[in-house]
């Protein structure tokens, strides 16, 4: 529990309520005049959630800040892994699902830990054309098999 | 009797090849699941919707659908199982609801006995399943004649219901709780108005006319949290596993466990129908129950078989009792049964009351394919609990990207759209934050999947009343439900106000 992470939540969910509540007046105007439009329902939740999150904000500065702990996290694993997801939703289209796969899933092997190159590249090469040739050829669906050059 | 009749034909769906094979394959993958430290059932039910979505492409729809079902419901239960192996055997439960298994189980597996406990898990997961699948036979069909009677009044009622007890007893802050139940009420209105065909928050976007996909945001928030979270706070490294060495338990074992696991599975039934109430609680609550009717209560904490099976019992009973809301009211009771709820609307199925009447053969084929599951997992487990314990060491290496891939895979080969996979992995990111912050993401789900229906019946009903508000507490079974909702919410923050403990229902 992070006094500081509950206090930015509160913070963002009460203008996420906020502006809920600000753009559902633009669906009213749209709307055919009836008494329960299409804007009812929104507007309700959005000054929900901002009671709700002022709540919590006030909540917040009641905590005792003793039971705050120091992990240690490991940022790098997780940023390497994250981009090359990202990459890896990028490419997918234009590069198709066997190679793009066959790259993330190494690059993340290698990144959990180095070494063991042969197993590595073996696993993934096991999984990237397995599940496409499973899915794509044997169940007839359709993944985006290779570019087209 | 009717409801045979309906079972009977049940089995006839049940027992066709590809819906036993389904079944087994749901059975064995949930067991992994449930062993595997990182995924829970949430998100292996999550991450195989999709997969499902294109096993069952070339069936006729209702058959898609009850074969789809059968295999995520055996995905379920098989976790609920699986999630004691680890308990036993490493001290680590698998899913929170095997947390109790760990204070004796644990120990009978330091003194050796781990395969007699494992095997006791299994018989009484088996005999708790039988006795939750005849309940939820004798109570569906009463049930859901009831519910026929609901008007949308009674149905917007209902749901909030719904929505209060699973935020109601969810995490340790009710405000976090209802803070997510109200954002994913809100995240369930983005996209065309199903009344009056007006684009909401979309800003002409056309991904977002559809609104946002279910199963993008339930992979993302529990499969890809989950993995997010291993990564970035290596977890304490794997202790030894301990070794299995005689498999079935000794009569004495049977002896003691025969009481435990018939109370286990009672009470697991009954608070797995109420909502909100999840398997952790049911597990919980038997673990108290038999150290209270235990004759040697010093003994629970250092061995005692009881502290096994009863709550091992309890967690799956409570698994098959929360399949009774879902069937026949259409209100998913855990985080679990949301998404296979999701999952059956995605077939254009729709879980409630009509169910039984309009698609009698995915109701009674799954329930029937529950009684042959059960079977299935006790048969499969006595023999192949081994072959399960190795999973255990699959290094995590591997199987974190490995489950990045899967989720990509299942999101995009049912979406076709990278959009998708770009929310996937933004859900991904904010699961992990929000669960380790202590919001729970459960509700959020929920809310999701029930958003659209409340708001609807909502309408429907304002509409009838001409706008008048009061409908809602003149109709007395709508004002009933709603003051259960209200009493669900208020009476925990009045315990609170006294300074009693509250019982916390993990995730599930």
């Amino acid at each position: 529990m992070s006094k500081t992470f509950d206090r930015f939540a509160g913070i963002a969910f009460l203008l996420i309520g906020l502006l809920f509540v600000i753009e559902s007046q633009r669906i009213s105007e749209s709307s055919y005049g009836s008494a329960v439009g299409p804007d009812i329902f929104p507007i309700g939740l959005g000054s929900l959630l901002i009671l709700l999150s002022a709540r919590l904000v006030y909540e917040t500065m009641r905590y005792d800040v003793s039971g705050e702990k120091g992990e240690s996290i490991n940022y790098r694993k997780f940023i390497i892994i994250f981009v090359s997801a990202v990459v890896y939703a990028a490419l997918l289209e234009p590069l198709g699902y066997v190679i793009t796969t066959f790259a993330f899933l190494l690059v993340a092997f290698q990144t959990m830990e180095r070494g063991k190159w042969l197993q590595s590249i073996v696993v993934a090469t096991l999984f990237s054309v397995g599940v496409y040739y499973l899915f794509a050829t044997f169940l007839g669906g359709s993944l985006p098999g290779f570019p087209v050059f | 009797m009717s409801a045979l009749n309906f079972l009977f034909d049940g089995f006839l769906v049940a027992f066709q090849w590809h819906n036993i094979l389904f079944a087994f394959v749901g059975v064995l993958i949930g067991t992994a699941v449930g062993v595997l430290p990182g995924i829970g059932p949430m998100s292996g039910v999550a991450l195989l919707i999709p997969v499902t979505a294109t096993l069952t492409g070339g069936l006729p729809p209702e058959s898609a659908a009850a074969s789809s079902i059968i295999l995520l419901a055996g995905v379920y239960y098989g976790a609920m199982y699986g999630g004691s192996t680890t308990s036993i055997l490493l001290n680590t439960p698998g899913e929170s609801s095997s947390v109790v298994t760990t204070l004796d189980g644990y120990q009978m597996a330091q003194q050796g006995r781990a395969g007699a406990a494992l095997s006791i898990a299994a018989i009484g997961s088996f005999v708790a399943g039988i006795i939750s699948l005849i309940g939820l036979v004798l109570l569906a069909k009463p049930l859901s004649n009831v519910a026929l009677e609901f008007g949308p009044a009674e149905y917007f009622s209902l749901m909030l219901l719904g929505l209060a007890a699973v935020s109601g007893l969810a995490g340790k802050s009710m405000t976090k709780a209802l803070m997510m139940t109200v954002f994913g009420l809100m995240l369930g209105t983005i996209g065309i108005d199903a009344v009056s065909g007006i684009a909401r928050f979309t800003y002409d976007l056309p991904i977002l006319y559809s609104g946002l996909e279910f199963l993008t945001i339930a992979v993302g928030l529990f499969a890809l949290g989950e993995v997010f979270k291993t990564i970035l706070e290596r977890e304490h490294e794997d202790g030894a596993i301990a070794k299995i060495s005689r498999i079935l338990p000794t009569r004495q074992d049977m002896k003691d466990s025969t009481a435990p696991i018939l109370r286990g599975s009672f009470l697991g039934f009954f608070i797995g129908v109420l909502p909100g109430a999840g398997a952790t609680l049911a597990s919980f609550f038997s673990y108290i129950a038999e150290k209270k009717f235990s004759k040697f209560p010093e003994k629970f904490g250092t061995g005692a078989i009881a502290g096994v099976a009863g709550p091992e019992s309890a967690n799956n009973a409570a698994s098959g009792g929360a399949m009774i809301p879902l069937l026949t009211l259409g209100i998913p009771g855990s985080g679990t049964t949301a998404i296979l709820m999701g999952a059956l609307i995605m077939y254009n199925v729709q879980p409630g009351p009509l169910l039984f009447n309009d698609h009698p053969e995915v109701a009674w084929g799954l329930i029937a394919s529950m009684f042959i599951g059960n079977l299935m997992l006790l048969v499969l487990n006595m023999p192949l609990v081994k072959v399960f314990a190795k999973i255990i060491q699959t290094p995590k290496r591997y199987l974190l990207p490995i489950i990045v891939a899967i989720s990509f895979f299942g999101v995009y080969a049912v979406q076709y759209t990278t959009f998708d996979l770009y929310l996937l992995l933004a859900c991904g990111v904010l699961g992990y934050l929000l669960t380790r912050n202590d919001f729970p993401v459960a509700p959020l789900v929920l809310a999701l999947v029930l958003g659209p229906m409340i708001e609807n019946n909502m309408r429907r009903a304002l509409t009838i009343s001409n706008g008048d508000f009061s409908i809602f507490v003149t109709k007395p079974l709508s004002l009933a439900l709603l003051l259960i909702a209200a009493a669900w919410l208020l009476v925990p923050l009045l315990l609170k106000f006294k300074g009693r403990a509250i019982v916390v229902n993990e995730e599930d």
